[in-house]
């Protein structure tokens, strides 16, 4: 069970998480989504205790992850996103290490290194990490987040290098684990990949959580913007100016702003026409389309923004 | 339990450096470099010692009084402290310049802080297990230099083995001394290319600048010359000898008397000129690990009466002040180059407290 309560956090005067609050039942997998910067990782970061919150705390079953470090990250599983891990020692001899670390005997140790390495696909696999590939060392990280049997297991970006074997076998694995009772957490941007294994979601930008609940739910709100929302391309011969409407949601720029895909809650390309048209500027093409479901969480976080 | 932590991370650090090439490779040139020293030292000392005897023999025939001091056996660790000051100080500096660093870039600091472990058990771990390497490594040295020692048939006694101890001691604290510096900067820096550098820009001043600072002929242009005998002195040490028929010698020391008021002043000043050279030799040896060594080591491997903080020994700047060389009591030799020992000491524990302070205060981001 994990509680957030009006977690935020500051770096120099700026807010990378604000006033975050959420809970996470046992057996649940919570995506936590958002595109770079908006402040997962922070997040993750201070839900493991490598960071400490400036205002707020994270609550991990019951107990105060900055007061209480040591009994929670005894419960902890994690994964960070650039996994890493001794790269002169062996999966084997990593884990070892890490099980060592959580005070975990001999045997224990030795009796979770020959379940979960050929779990996830790394048995017989005697060599060094430094001979790894990046999709192996993401496939020994699950392994070492599950080592000490944790109540509940945090993930940052964890199919970021892994092939769609690995993804499938990822995917299981959390599966299994989630119905064993445990609280996962997955922080990623690929929305595919949450949307694929979470049963609940909350989206983040820039800092703040712009919406939360199951993923049914969501999904529902998702189809009701996607009809009620549109994107236009717009294609200039000239450079494009600034644009501002009370229906716009988002404007993202081409580079050499001889164009830009607008997102809309109407279709605004009458307005923007004779907007163009006002300031000299000659159209090349001007379309409309459904947003799609990524789309749909962009105007997410445009919203937030 | 906290201790438990504390020492596993302690035994993977020493195994790490047990296990690492550069490590291995270092400490074989400082094995090759003592037992070629030892050897060196050993002829040395064989020489000396036939000489001595020889000389006693012959003083104790004709009735001369006259007789040379024993040769020590601590003087055949002279030329190891030599290598050991360069060499040393490389070994602490490789096994310390990556030890945060190398951890940084390959992120497993992360993924380690995220276990049931407090900070500061890492970085006293890994403080740790530097120093079991580091001990072992002095601890295979010393032991070899004593195998040879008995090898060529030189027993040391009591005194000798503590003043060898001794020796060991202060070996270790230099080495540990650049060990803390390397990592203070592994801690500081990100990438260990950095951290390498820095430590040896500090290694460099510390065993090369400061050195050369206070090197006489610095100090001299810094304060300037001796003063001069003054000129009615050296018109009466030049005057011919008396009509008394006097020596000159005599005659030297009989205007010498006359004019005693004129002596004493510049005797005086003489006094508190090479003081004064002393003094800031002194002081800047304080602040390096290697003069330090040097001055202990000159000073137990020579077994002279040190002058105190950092000018002890061999390396007394001036001929004016420099203790003449006797045998003294381990006591007090121990006494004397104690203020070296303090001040080595405190190297590596402030460089090793900066290192924890910026360890606990490190982003893992």
């Amino acid at each position: 069970m994990i509680q957030l309560e009006h977690l935020s956090k500051e770096y120099n005067g700026i807010r990378a998480v604000n006033d975050l609050s959420a809970g996470i039942p046992d057996g649940e997998i919570f995506g936590l989504l958002g595109p770079n910067g908006s402040g997962k990782s922070t997040t993750i970061l201070m839900l493991v205790g490598l960071i400490e919150p400036t205002t707020g705390r994270c609550l991990v079953n019951g107990l105060d992850v900055a007061r209480d470090p040591i009994t929670v990250k005894q419960q902890i599983g994690y994964m960070p996103e650039d996994v890493g891990f001794y790269p002169t020692l062996s999966a084997e001899e990593n884990l070892t290490y890490f099980g060592r670390l959580y005070g975990m005997d001999t045997r224990t140790i030795a009796r979770r290194c020959s379940d979960l390495l050929p779990l996830v696909g790394l048995e017989g696999v005697t060599k060094n990490i430094g001979g790894y590939s990046k999709g192996m060392r993401q496939r020994l990280g699950l392994a070492k987040a599950l080592l000490n049997e944790p109540s509940v297991i945090i993930l940052d970006e964890p199919t970021a290098n892994l092939d769609p074997q690995g993804v499938a076998d990822y995917r299981r694995i959390i599966r299994d684990v989630a119905r064993e009772g445990k609280s996962v957490v997955v922080a990623s941007h690929i929305l595919e990949e949450v949307s694929k294994v979470s049963t609940s979601v909350g989206i983040l930008s820039a800092g703040k959580l712009v919406a939360q609940g199951s993923w049914k739910d969501l999904a529902q709100d998702l189809s009701a913007r996607s009809s009620s929302h549109v994107t236009i391309h717009v294609e200039t011969q000239d450079a494009m100016p600034e644009f501002n409407h009370a229906d716009l949601i988002s404007i993202d720029y081409d580079r050499d702003r001889h164009g830009a895909v607008l997102v809309a809650r109407s279709d605004i390309r009458d307005d923007l026409a004779g907007y163009l048209a006002q300031n000299g500027v000659r159209l090349r093409g001007l379309s409309r389309e459904e947003l799609s479901l990524e789309e749909t969480f962009l105007s997410y976080y445009h919203v937030a923004g | 339990m906290a201790g438990r932590r504390l020492f596993t991370i302690a035994e993977k650090e020493f195994f790490d450096h047990a296990r690492s090439r550069k490590f291995l490779l270092i400490f074989g040139i400082l094995l090759v470099v003592a037992i070629v020293g030892m050897i060196g030292g050993i002829t040395e000392y064989n020489k000396n010692l036939a000489d001595y005897n020889r000389v006693q023999s012959a003083s104790s025939s004709d009735g001369n009084g006259f007789m040379p001091e024993k040769p020590s056996i601590l003087g055949v660790f002279s030329s190891v402290a030599t290598y050991l000051v360069f060499v040393g100080g490389i070994l602490g500096i490789a096994m310390g310049f990556d030890l945060v660093s190398k951890e940084k870039e390959s992120k497993s600091l992360k993924i380690l802080l995220s276990h049931p472990v407090y900070r500061d058990e890492v970085i006293n771990g890994k403080a740790l297990g530097g120093i079991i390497a580091l001990g072992c490594a002095l601890g295979v040295v010393l032991f070899i230099a004593l195998a040879t020692l008995l090898i060529y048939g030189i027993v040391p006694d009591g005194n000798e083995l503590v003043l060898i101890a001794v020796f060991g001691g202060v070996s270790f604290l230099l080495i540990f001394s650049y060990f803390a510096i390397a990592l203070f900067m592994s801690t500081a820096m990100d990438e260990s290319g950095s951290a390498l550098i820095y430590t040896i820009i500090i290694f460099i001043v510390l065993s090369v600048l400061i050195p050369t600072l206070a090197n006489d002929t610095v100090i001299e242009n810094v304060i300037g010359s001796q003063p001069e005998l003054p000129q009615e002195l050296l018109d009466q040490m030049q005057k011919p000898a008396n009509s008394t028929g006097s020596s000159a010698g005599m005659g030297v020391m009989n205007g010498l008397a006359n004019n005693k008021e004129a002596w004493n002043k510049f005797t005086g000043r003489m006094q508190a000129y090479w003081e004064k050279r002393q003094m800031i030799h002194d002081t800047l040896a304080l602040f390096s690990p290697t003069m330090n060594y040097e001055t202990i080591t000159s000073s137990v491997t020579y077994r002279t009466s040190g002058s105190g903080m950092g000018g002890g020994g061999a390396i007394a700047v001036s001929s004016f002040t420099m203790s003449k060389k006797q045998d003294t009591s381990v006591e007090d030799l121990l006494g004397k180059i104690a203020g070296n020992m303090i001040a080595l000491l405190l190297f590596p524990a402030v460089f090793f407290g900066l290192a924890y302070m910026q360890f606990m205060r490190l982003d893992v981001r």
